[in-house]
C-alpha cells in the first residue's frame, strides 16, 4: 500500500508541474499578446485566470499530498503489525517445543527414564525433540541393562551363598565329630583338624557379610528393633571376644554408664557391630595392647565406642576404611582373619539403626570407632522404613 | 530309644546327622525328600511314627515345609525342627499356620540341635 501511495503521490507531483508549466506558458501567450495591443480584453482575462488556475492547482496537489502521506503512513503501520504478528508466531512456534524440552530435560536429569517430548513445530525444534528423545531412549536402556546387571549380581550372591552352606556344613560337621574323638587323635591331627573349623568359621562368617552386603544393596537388610538392654549385649559381646584378646594377652575391659535406658535396636544385629568392631581392634592391636568398650548417654541416644591402643590407622587409608575388601596394612602383613566386609557392614547396620558409625584414628596411638543407638521410645531419624536403599 | 527322622537331599548331610546323632546315643531313620517322610508315616505302621522329625526345608519333589503341612493336616503331631540353608528361616519369617518346634539354619550348630533335640523328646 505504502509502495502504491509513494508512486501515486510521484505521478501527482509530475502531473501538477506539467499543468503549472502549462499555465505559465498561456500565460505568457495571453500578455506577449497584451503587450502587442492585439489580444485586448480576453488577453487580459486570461492572464488574470491563469493566476487562479496556478492557485488551484496548488490547492489540490496539498490536499493530494497530505491524502497520499496518510495512505503512506496507513501502508507502513499495516506494513509493521504485519511484520510484528509474523514474527510473534514465529517465537510461540519455537517457544512451545522449547519450554516442554526444558521440561522432558529436568524430569530425565531427575531420574524420570521415560521422560519424552513430543516432535513437532519448525524443523529445527523438531529435529531438537527428536534427538532428544533418541538420548533419553538411550539412556533409558543402558539404566535398565544396569538395574538388570545388579539385579543378577544380587541374586548371584544370595544363590551362591545358600547352595555353599550344605558342603560347608558337611566339612564343618564332620570336622567336629573328629574333634569329638580327640582324645585318640595325634596332637598333630587336633591341631590339622583345628585349622579345618577355623577356616569353616571363617568361611561361614565371609558367607554370611555377603549375604548381609548382597541384602543391603538390593535393599533386601531389614531389622525389627526392640527396647534392649545394652548392659547385656556389650557383655555378650565382650564375653565372645574373651579368649581371644586373652590369648594375645589384650586387656579388654568396658566402662557402661549406670543407669542406662533401653535402646530401640535389633540385638543380633548390634552384637554382630561389636563383635566385627572388637574383633579389628583385636586382630589389629599387637599383644599385650588394651581394648575398651565404653557406653554413655549423649542426648537422645546412647554412645557406644570401642577403643584401642593400637597402630591407628593412616589418614590416606582413613577415608576407605569402610569400602569393601580394604584392609589395613596389619591386614596384609598380620595373622588378622577378616573378611575385609565388617566395617561396611558395620556401618549399614549402624545406618539402618539411623545411627552413624565414625572413626577417629591416630597413627601411633590407636584408634576409636564409637557410634549411637536411638533410646527406646524416642522418635528416630531413621523414618518409618528402616531398610537400606541401595547403598553403594 | 529316641527315634529321629531326618529328611535332607544330600547325602552326605544325611550321613553328617547320622553320624552325630548316634555318638549322642539317638536311633536315626533317613529320608531323600519329604515325599518319602509323608510315605512313610502314612503308612500308620506305630513303629514308623519317630519321636522327632528333623526336616530340611527345601528339597526336590517335596520340601520339609510341605511334608509337615500334610502331616500336621493327616493328625500327626510329632514335634518337628526345620533346617534351612536360609539365613532368614527364623520363628519371625516362618509359616505361621505351621507348628513348628524351632527352625536351625546351616550350617548346624550342632550343640545347639542336640539341646533343643534333648528338650523336645525329653
Amino acid at each position: 500500500m505504502a509502495v502504491i501511495g509513494v508512486g501515486r503521490f510521484i505521478q501527482q507531483r509530475q502531473d501538477f508541474e506539467d499543468a503549472i508549466a502549462r499555465s505559465y506558458q498561456v500565460e505568457m501567450g495571453a500578455r506577449v499578446r497584451v503587450a502587442e495591443g492585439t489580444g485586448g480584453r480576453a488577453a487580459r482575462a486570461t492572464v488574470a485566470a491563469q493566476a487562479d488556475r496556478r492557485s488551484q492547482l496548488q490547492d489540490q496537489i496539498s490536499s493530494d499530498t497530505r491524502d497520499t502521506a496518510i495512505l503512506v503512513a496507513a501502508g507502513l503501520i499495516a506494513g509493521l503489525t504485519g511484520a510484528l504478528l509474523l514474527f510473534s508466531g514465529l517465537i510461540a512456534s519455537m517457544r512451545r517445543p522449547l519450554e516442554e524440552l526444558v521440561d522432558a530435560a529436568g524430569r530425565l536429569a531427575g531420574g524420570d527414564r521415560s521422560a519424552r517430548v513430543a516432535v513437532g513445530g519448525l524443523s529445527e525444534t523438531a529435529t531438537l525433540g527428536a534427538a532428544f528423545n533418541e538420548m533419553a531412549g538411550e539412556l533409558e536402556l543402558e539404566a535398565s541393562q544396569r538395574d538388570q546387571l545388579d539385579r543378577l549380581k544380587d541374586e548371584f550372591v544370595l544363590t551362591a551363598s545358600h547352595e555353599l552352606r550344605s558342603p560347608l556344613t558337611s566339612v564343618q560337621g564332620f570336622a567336629e565329630i573328629l574333634m569329638l574323638e580327640r582324645d585318640s587323635l595325634t596332637p598333630k591331627q587336633v591341631e590339622t583338624v583345628e585349622i579345618i573349623l577355623d577356616n569353616c568359621r571363617h568361611l561361614v562368617r565371609l558367607l554370611n557379610d555377603l549375604l548381609d552386603l548382597a541384602r543391603s544393596d538390593a535393599g533386601r537388610l531389614a531389622i525389627s528393633p526392640k527396647p534392649t538392654a545394652v548392659a547385656p549385649l556389650i557383655d555378650d559381646a565382650v564375653r565372645t571376644m574373651r579368649g581371644q584378646t586373652d590369648s594375645s594377652k589384650q586387656l579388654l575391659t568396658q566402662q557402661i554408664e549406670p543407669g542406662l535406658p533401653l535402646i530401640e535396636v535389633e540385638a543380633d544385629r548390634i552384637r554382630q557391630i561389636l563383635v566385627n568392631l572388637l574383633t579389628n581392634a583385636h586382630e589389629y592391636s599387637p599383644e599385650g595392647a588394651s581394648i575398651e568398650v565404653t557406653v554413655g548417654v549423649v542426648g537422645d541416644d546412647v554412645e557406644i565406642a570401642v577403643t584401642d591402643n593400637g597402630p591407628g590407622i593412616p589418614e590416606s587409608q582413613l577415608e576407605h576404611i569402610f569400602e569393601r575388601f580394604v584392609r589395613g596394612d596389619a591386614g596384609l602383613t598380620q595373622r588378622v582373619g577378616g573378611t575385609g566386609l565388617g566395617l561396611a557392614i558395620s556401618k549399614s547396620l549402624v545406618e539402618l539403626h539411623g545411627g552413624m558409625l565414625a572413626v577417629e584414628s591416630t597413627v601411633g596411638i590407636g584408634s576409636t570407632f564409637r557410634f549411637r543407638l536411638p533410646i527406646a521410645g524416642k522418635p528416630v531419624g531413621g523414618g518409618p522404613s528402616r531398610a537400606i536403599a541401595e547403598a553403594g | 530309644m529316641t527315634r529321629v527322622l531326618v529328611a535332607d537331599d544330600s547325602e552326605t548331610i544325611l550321613l553328617l546327622m547320622r553320624t552325630r546323632l548316634e555318638l549322642a546315643g539317638y536311633e536315626v531313620e533317613t529320608a531323600a525328600d519329604g515325599q518319602e517322610v509323608t510315605e512313610r508315616l502314612h503308612e500308620g505302621d506305630s513303629r514308623s511314627l519317630p519321636d522327632l522329625l528333623l526336616l530340611d526345608a527345601m528339597m526336590p519333589r517335596k520340601s520339609g515345609i510341605d511334608a509337615l503341612r500334610e502331616l500336621r493336616a493327616a493328625g500327626v503331631d510329632t514335634p518337628a525342627l526345620i533346617i534351612s540353608a536360609h539365613q532368614d528361616a527364623t520363628d519371625a519369617n516362618a509359616p505361621t499356620d505351621l507348628e513348628v518346634s524351632g527352625y536351625l539354619t546351616k550350617p548346624i550348630d550342632f550343640d545347639r540341635l542336640l539341646d533343643n533335640i534333648a528338650d523336645l523328646t525329653s
